[in-house]
């Protein structure tokens, strides 16, 4: 399902060019999970945001089932336009925090996701409560705790049938009760549906309950 | 170190600092510029008020302009009279006045000009220098002969007239002044808003590190006088260019205003009369920029705690003031109450606009279907909500423009009503004082092939009252009763009036109607010197920009002997030519080179100066309108600084970028297009307030009501405009990669 091969990416930080990601090669097969750990700077967000075309690689290859974007191809307008297809209904994206429109309601959001990626209205309700949160949709964002916020951008994630779920540090402001509670949904319903997980966590226990691990502090070569 | 700490929030949001002081800037110099334009026309009002109050010039019998050689005779023959030469310079230089110092001795104590004329100082210099700049600049100049006003006897061929440059309009002057000052201190009431929002969202954002400071042990008392202190700096620093650009418009303006004044008010902007940079208003902007970001602190803690907690109060108070508002315009018996009135509307309107709109935006997103238009109504309420301060200053500068253009509009189609009403005929001219006035009459009616034509003459009668006093009118007299009279606008009348006029009825201007309480239908007894006219009033009409109450009666009514004070023929050639009328009755009169008048020329010479009087007004309430676009432009683009994430989120979600923007631009032009409609009603009402109620509470006259819908849907497409650049410029926050992460202890239902 995800392929990436010689993946680099370097940013400019005072005029001086570092380099984040170099020469990472890796695969994970459909359905199954993966933990991106690594120290604080060591690309575990950069990652996702190559892996879900939020940036832009430097050099190799990233492969999400018939998609194949190299460096240079497809270019420009093209290439951003594939991969805003692939976010809307095929990649599932969830932060560690500001998953959820303010101005909304819990429902309202989930509603407004399964709605960008050509889902059916009806089924909010169902995720909401599928993820322990259905008492709150009429609720907003800073109506509710941490950890139910997260379970409602999990229950967002979840109401647009993603083949890939990319995670950047789903529990990491939440404490270790809250952070296992949702974990324990997101594994839980990621089995259920069978699509894809890219976990990035500091958090070993967490790591611990996937398929595979990618340590970025470590060379890279995974396979 | 303290102040440092304190002070250090510019130096990280240099962009807050400068918006600041570019709106205190902007503010004082509108402000400035229209103080200086309104106190010069006053000054200059009141000089040439004080010159010729009660002043009597010499005018020759026959209708030429006197000159250098009529002086002469008058002095050879032992009269008292002194030259007055009025010199024009061009542009904003001003008038100035050439007198003869030495001619002035017979006069005693009652010189012309006062203590002026004898100083020589500006406006006035000597005769001889006066005649030089003349000659050498090639400037227009006007030569009267000034006499006492206790002189009653003058040689043959000479007749004694009030000192006055031309008709008696001061009040539409007052009424264009006042009109100017109203529109002054509304800019000031949108401009103090906007200071406002740039400044309580520079201090909200350093909440935080006040509350780190009270940590520390720094007394909240000791940080508000370092704010204080801060604020008199940047405040002081703001203004004073500020005073200098607005004297810099004014001289800008001065030139377009000072021949608007000369030419339609008759009021001389004299040379000297400019006042200098207006140090007043350095008090004045001060003073306001410290209330409208201070004027909290005014208020005990626990009020704006419970101010802030209850949210009826935040209907009640306004909903309360706007009623009050409302009622007390619409039945203020002097013009203050108007003001006071309005004042308290734009508070009520100004605090339940964000608020009304915020909430039908939410209940029209409720009821959405569609995801991303409900997600777009919420995040428009949100905006309503958190920019409502430029909003209402933006609601506030469309209302005006809508207001002074309608206004402007109206008034000019007006006036041209008036021109065509006193203009009907396409030529007119003066009958000389010994010539007789009926026998010229006698003439165009016995000419074949002649258009509408009329006598017409002034004078003053008396109106007697039912308590027997008498009340001096101005009389209207005309005949015949013809198609001349079609163009007259009636406010109210009986069945066919001019029928009845020529009967013997009487018709009324509006401002003896209003002031008098007469309608048509009631008696008048009109008193002429021994005789009496009685009639019933005909009807009623406008007669704009005089004071004075007038009678209109058939001049076939009035008896031979009457004397008016003027008499003029209006004539429409037809088949003969002007000058061929013009030569039969010179033959008729015995004189040569009677005056004939052009009214077309006249018509175009008054429409080129209204032009220039209300462009100063145009221009005050576009340069408003374009600062409350810019601030809403600055306060959108540091509010979108703490939104853009919502955005990205969208194109996490799978949103192209295009399609990001798209609802951006949706946005920003929604919300612009929301602020305009909500302006039209105020822009009405304000239209209203402005023609119904300040003008007849202060003139006695009023305008008629008028609405100009193409006029909205151009401001409709300007505020879009505004908003499709806002939208534009925001693109720019929305950088490639994921959201900024949002702490999530921050989320605190300011958001939403």
């Amino acid at each position: 399902m995800v392929t990436v091969e010689q993946l680099g990416k370097g940013f400019t930080s005072a005029g001086e060019p570092v380099p984040v990601i170099s020469g990472l090669s890796f695969q994970v097969s459909r359905g199954a999970s993966l933990a991106v750990m690594g120290r604080s700077g060591s690309g575990k967000s950069t990652l996702l945001n190559l892996l879900c075309g939020l940036e832009s690689p430097d050099r190799g290859e990233i492969s999400l089932g018939e998609h194949r974007f190299a460096t240079q191809n497809p270019a420009g307008a093209e290439r951003d336009a594939q991969w805003a297809q692939l976010r809307c209904s095929t990649i599932g994206v969830v932060f560690q925090e500001a998953n959820l429109m303010p101005a909304l309601t819990l429902a309202d959001n989930v509603r407004l996701r399964a709605h960008l990626a050509g889902q059916a209205p009806g089924a909010e309700q169902q995720w909401l409560e599928r993820l322990g949160v259905g008492d709150l949709g009429q609720r907003f964002a800073d109506q509710v705790s941490g950890g139910q916020r997260q379970r409602a951008a999990l229950a967002m994630v979840f109401a647009m049938k993603p083949a890939l779920i990319l995670a950047d540090e789903p529990t990491g402001s939440l404490d270790r009760h809250t952070a296992d509670a949702v974990a324990d949904c997101l594994f839980a319903v990621q089995q259920e549906t069978g699509c894809t997980l890219l976990l990035a966590t500091h958090d070993g226990l967490l790591a611990g309950r996937c398929d595979q691990l990618l340590d970025l502090s470590r060379p890279h070569d995974h396979g | 170190m303290l102040a440092k700490a304190v002070f250090s929030h510019y130096r990280r949001h240099p962009v807050q600092l400068l918006a600041l002081v570019v709106m205190i800037t902007l503010a004082t110099m509108l402000w400035t510029g229209v103080s200086v334009l309104t106190d010069q026309a006053r000054v200059s009002l009141a000089e040439s008020e004080a010159a010729v109050a009660g002043r009597q010039q010499v005018v020759r019998s026959d209708g030429q302009a006197v000159t250098v050689n009529d002086f002469a005779l008058l002095r050879t023959q032992g009269q008292c009279v002194a030259p007055w030469l009025e010199v024009q310079r061009p542009g904003a230089e001003g008038r100035v006045i050439g007198i003869d110092p030495l001619a002035l001795g017979c006069f005693g104590g009652a010189v012309p000009g006062g203590t002026a004329g004898e100083q020589l100082g500006a406006p006035f210099m000597d005769i001889s220098e006066a005649v030089s700049l003349a000659r050498e600049q090639g400037y227009d100049s006007r030569l009267s002969l000034l006499m006492p006003d206790n002189v009653t006897l003058l040689p043959v061929g000479y007749r004694a007239q009030d000192f006055s440059m031309g008709p008696a309009t001061g009040e539409l002057a007052d009424s264009f002044l006042l009109n100017l000052d109203a529109l002054s201190v509304l800019v000031l009431l949108i401009t103090g808003l906007l200071v406002r929002s740039v400044y309580r969202l520079g201090l909200a954002q350093r909440r935080g590190s006040f509350a780190l400071l009270q940590r520390f042990g720094v007394p909240w008392g000791r940080l508000q006088w370092l704010l204080v202190l801060e604020l008199v700096l940047i405040s002081s620093l703001a203004i004073m260019p500020g005073l200098w650009l607005g004297s810099q418009l004014a001289g800008l303006l001065g030139g377009g205003f000072a021949q608007a004044l000369d030419g339609l008010f008759d009021v001389t902007l004299y040379a000297g009369s400019q006042t200098a940079v207006p140090w007043s208003a350095l008090w004045i902007m001060l003073a306001l920029v410290m209330l409208v970001c201070l004027s909290d602190w005014l208020l005990p803690r626990h009020w704006q705690r419970g101010m802030r907690a209850k949210r009826l109060w935040r209907w009640l108070l306004p909903a309360l003031a706007l009623g009050v508002g409302l009622l007390l315009v619409a039945l203020a018996p002097a013009l203050w109450w108007v003001f006071a009135g309005t004042t308290l509307v734009l508070l009520g309107v100004g605090t339940l606009t964000p608020v009304l709109l915020a909430a039908l935006a939410d209940g029209l997103g409720n009821r959405s279907l569609h995801p991303l238009g409900r997600w777009r109504l919420r995040e428009l309420a949100v905006m309503l909500r958190q920019l409502a301060l430029p909003v209402v200053a933006l609601q506030l500068a469309v209302a005006t423009v809508l207001a002074v253009q309608a206004l402007v509009t109206t008034f000019e189609a007006t006036f041209d009503d008036w021109l065509d009403q006193r203009l009907a005929a396409p030529f007119y001219l003066m009958v000389p004082e010994d010539a007789d006035g009926h026998r010229g009459a006698q003439l165009l009616a016995e000419l074949d092939g002649v258009g509408p034509w009329q006598r017409v003459i002034g004078g003053r009668v008396s109106l007697l009252q039912d308590s027997g006093q008498r009340l001096p009118v101005d009389l209207f007299a005309v005949a015949p009763i013809g198609p001349l009279l079609d163009q007259w606008q009636l406010l109210d009348s009986l069945p066919q009036p001019w029928q009845r006029l020529e009967e013997g009825g009487l018709m009324v201007n509006e401002q003896l109607a209003r002031r008098q309480g007469l309608r048509p239908g009631d008696s008048l007894t009109v008193r002429l010197d021994e005789q009496q006219i009685e009639g019933q009033i005909a009807g009623v009409y406008a007669d704009y920009g005089r004071p004075a109450g007038e009678v209109m009666v058939s001049a076939d009514r009035l008896p031979e002997d009457f004397s008016g004070t003027s008499e003029s023929l209006s004539i429409t050639p037809g088949e003969h030519s002007i000058q061929a009328i013009q030569r039969d009755l010179e033959a008729l009169w015995g004189v040569d080179n009677l005056s004939v008048n052009d009214n077309a020329s006249i018509r175009q010479l008054a429409n080129r100066v209204f032009d220039q009087t209300f462009m100063l007004t145009r221009a005050i309430s576009v340069l408003t309108l374009a600062l409350a676009a810019v601030s809403l432009l600055i306060m959108g683009w540091v509010f979108f600084t703490t939104r853009a994430w919502t955005f990205q989120l969208l194109r996490v979600w799978g949103l192209p970028l295009q399609g990001v923007r798209s609802q951006l631009r949706r946005l920003a032009v929604t919300l612009t297009l929301a602020v305009a409609v909500a302006a039209l009603p105020l822009g009405i009402w304000l239209t209203w307030v402005l023609v119904s109620r300040i003008n007849p509470l202060a003139f006695g006259w009023s305008l008629p009501m008028a609405v100009y819908p193409l006029f909205w849907l151009e401001l409709g497409v300007l505020c879009a405009g505004i908003g499709l650049v806002i939208g534009l410029l925001m693109h720019r926050q929305l950088k490639p990669g994921a959201p900024p992460p949002v702490s999530a202890s921050g989320i605190t239902g300011e958001e939403r």
